[in-house]
């Protein structure tokens, strides 16, 4: 069994009235890619930024690396990569400077550092653009000089909070890739987003997180088993009548029928050939239908029925 | 580590274009706009230069001619003499290129434009010519009466005449330079000094985990926070140190501010100066949580005010302040700045300016222990 790298037990973090964290447990274990799901003020970076030891917690124990976290303990800070929401470098630095500053925090020995400074710039194929400052860098870049300056110390854990926020699809593949890449290299990855495909794309276990408190923890496939969805099927169609509607609802496995906006979306819970008998309904009843959809469910889905609203609705 | 943060805290201060600006520029700009304004206001004000006079024969007079030669030489010469006949002396008196015409006949007598310009200088020039033309009268009647009455007693008189008269003994108030312009300059001085306060708040602002993205990232390294805001003082301390020696520097070389025979302690005061400046800046920069931007207005803020009430945009104003509230120029950073430099300067000895220094060192401490007991939480309450 894989070794715990992350222990979280009973935190509490308040601010004044307001409950930011509300008994919050978590495990990480060696080798995960552990995603913290959920809107905006759900709590995600304040249980990383208590996870750091920057913020105060009212109640609860932190473990890293089988050791109490506290400010002072700088044996688990020299194994940890952070990589903030924010770009936190030095304007009046170059690229390669700041990756050598901030790796320079945590290595002493001025060859290893420069060859992990290189290691980093070769990770986030920065080579182009050592000595510009960043400035002079676009958007996507500086995210990648960002990652550069959290990981160029080669950490055992590395988190990243919301590394992807305005970032456009192309840089933001590359930051996801890369993501996978350092979990292949050994590193244990804690992501947290709101953006739940990212999260379903390289999370191998993801913890869902509204008001402060985790809804739901798990693989994407063992969140996806605990709602009653199973698979959504859309037929874009002029009209339903109500009786058809209502024969349709009657199928086997179909618990929800509706017609909005000229679309039929109907819900099912598990069994088979759920597509091929609505659209049998329909050409029995001779309706002319356009572009046909099955999905699967989405962690969208899972938080809608855990918490009856959707992800994006929340943020 | 230590010899790491310092390398990259050192790069940072002098890339900061903004800090150089304020730092390095504003003070060479202001300091020349400084000597451009008050060029020659202590000279034509304070320093007696020779009296322009014409002087009008109407006959020959070689004993007047001797003395008005006298005294219209050297460094010290009392006039600047022209001979000229009336019409042309009358010309010039009226254009204002002299104070005053001379007649020679028997007796002296003068002319001088009337007084419209409220002048006090031309005033005192007037002054001069009418008590040398009253004294030359005097001593000339004095000399014939002698020659007519007691013939024998002449040279005796002639050489008491000769000699100096003088009651009063010269004693200079300073053997430095006594142009009060000079204190602006001092004031020029106090004012980078106390800017180095922005430096200062950077270095609280990057350690912050609660002010700044970068103070978070620092925060979760493994370096000791002690050792990185040590190496980030002393960054910014060399780097103001460096800006200090370049404005008294192209002040004393440049636009030739007389600052006495002590320019080494002038970079030793400012450099004191602004340790005091950059330990106040980080003091600041540790208190509340307000954001780079608006901390820096307050210290500028603070330091300009600091200057007004030394005298940076008034020149009196230090005094006026002493006459109401002493103790505030004991405290006031700028104050104490400038007032080294002018003890420097004033004074023979050391030990005003050494007590200024102690003053300076003190605030430093001050400020230091205040920026150090609020930046060494480990932990925040809110990010």
């Amino acid at each position: 069994m894989a070794d715990t790298i992350v222990k979280i037990e009973n935190l509490v973090k308040r601010y004044k009235d307001l409950i930011a964290l509300d008994h919050l447990d978590l495990e990480i274990k060696q080798g995960e890619v552990f995603g913290l799901l959920g809107p905006n003020g759900s709590g995600k970076s304040t249980t990383i930024n208590c996870l750091l030891s920057l913020l105060a917690f009212d109640k609860g124990n932190i473990e890293i690396f089988g050791k109490k976290m506290t400010p002072d303990n700088y044996e688990a800070k020299r194994n940890i990569g952070i990589i903030m929401q924010n770009v936190a470098v030095f304007d009046e630095l170059t690229v390669i400077e700041n990756i050598d500053y901030f790796c320079g925090l945590y290595i002493k020995d001025k060859e290893e550092r420069r060859k992990c400074v290189q290691d980093a710039i070769s990770f986030t194929e920065l080579h182009d653009f050592t000595k510009f400052y960043p400035k002079k860098l676009s958007g996507g870049l500086l995210r990648r000089l960002n990652i550069a300056c959290g990981i160029a110390h080669k950490p055992k854990l590395i988190i990243l909070d919301e590394p992807t926020v305005a970032v456009d699809p192309q840089s933001r593949n590359k930051i996801l890739e890369g993501i996978q890449k350092l979990n292949e290299d050994g590193a244990t990855i804690i992501y947290t987003s709101h953006y739940m495909e990212e999260v379903e794309q390289i999370c191998t276990r993801i913890a869902i997180m509204d008001k402060g408190r985790k809804i739901a923890e798990g693989t994407k496939d063992e969140l996806k088993k605990m709602i009653k969805n199973t698979e959504t099927v859309s037929v874009e169609i002029s009209a339903v009548p109500d009786d058809i509607l209502e024969k349709i609802g009657t199928l086997p496995h179909v618990y929800s029928a509706c017609f909005i906006g000229g679309k039929l979306e109907v819900k099912c819970s598990g069994g088979k050939h759920n597509l091929i008998r609505i659209l049998n309904v329909l050409q029995e009843s001779d309706l002319h239908f356009g572009r046909v959809f099955s999905e699967l469910p989405t962690l969208n889905d899972v938080f809608l029925e855990i918490t009856g609203k959707a992800l994006r609705d929340s943020d | 580590m230590f010899l790491h943060n310092l390398k990259y805290d050192f790069l940072q201060n002098i890339r900061a274009r903004s800090l150089m600006l304020w730092l390095i520029l504003f003070p060479i700009i202001l300091g020349t706009f400084f000597k451009l304004a008050f060029a020659g206001i202590y000279e034509s004000t304070t320093v007696f230069s020779a009296v322009p006079v014409a002087v009008v024969e109407n006959g020959s007079n070689q004993i007047f001619r001797e003395v008005m030669a006298q005294i219209s030489e050297g460094d010290d010469a009392l006039f600047e003499t022209e001979y000229t006949d009336e019409e042309t002396a009358l010309k010039m008196l009226e254009e204002r290129k002299i104070s005053g015409i001379i007649y020679v006949d028997e007796k002296l007598s003068m002319a001088v434009a009337p007084d419209d310009t409220g002048s006090s200088a031309e005033s005192i020039r007037r002054t001069i010519i009418k008590s040398f033309v009253e004294q030359y009268n005097a001593q000339q009647s004095i000399i014939v009466d002698t020659a007519l009455h007691s013939p024998a007693k002449l040279p005796d008189v002639i050489s008491m005449m000769s000699e100096s008269s003088e009651c009063n003994e010269n004693v200079p108030l300073t053997n430095g330079n006594p142009d009060n312009m000079l204190s602006y300059f001092y004031n020029l001085v106090a004012m980078v000094a106390l800017l180095g306060s922005n430096l200062g708040l950077s270095i609280a602002i990057s350690s912050q985990g609660n002010l700044s993205d970068i103070g978070a990232r620092k925060c979760c390294s493994p370096t000791n926070k002690l050792v990185s805001i040590i190496s980030s003082m002393v960054s910014c301390i060399a780097v103001q140190t460096v800006c200090i020696i370049i404005s008294v520097s192209f002040l004393a070389f440049v636009l030739k501010v007389d600052f006495g025979s002590k320019l080494p302690m002038v970079y030793l005061a400012g450099s004191v100066g602004g340790m005091a400046g950059v330990s106040f800046g980080f003091a600041v920069g540790s208190i509340g949580r307000m954001g780079l931007g608006a901390k820096s207005a307050v210290t500028t803020a603070f330091s300009l005010i600091c200057c007004f009430f030394s005298g940076l945009m008034i020149g009196n104003m230090k005094a006026i302040v002493d006459n109401y509230a002493p103790w505030f120029n004991e405290i006031n950073p700028a104050a104490v700045i400038s007032d080294s430099l002018y003890c420097l300067n004033f004074y023979d000895d050391y030990t005003r300016f050494t007590q200024k220094i102690v003053t300076m060192l003190i605030m430093t401490v001050i400020f230091t222990a205040i920026g150090f007991f609020l930046t060494r939480r480990r932990k925040y309450a809110s990010l």
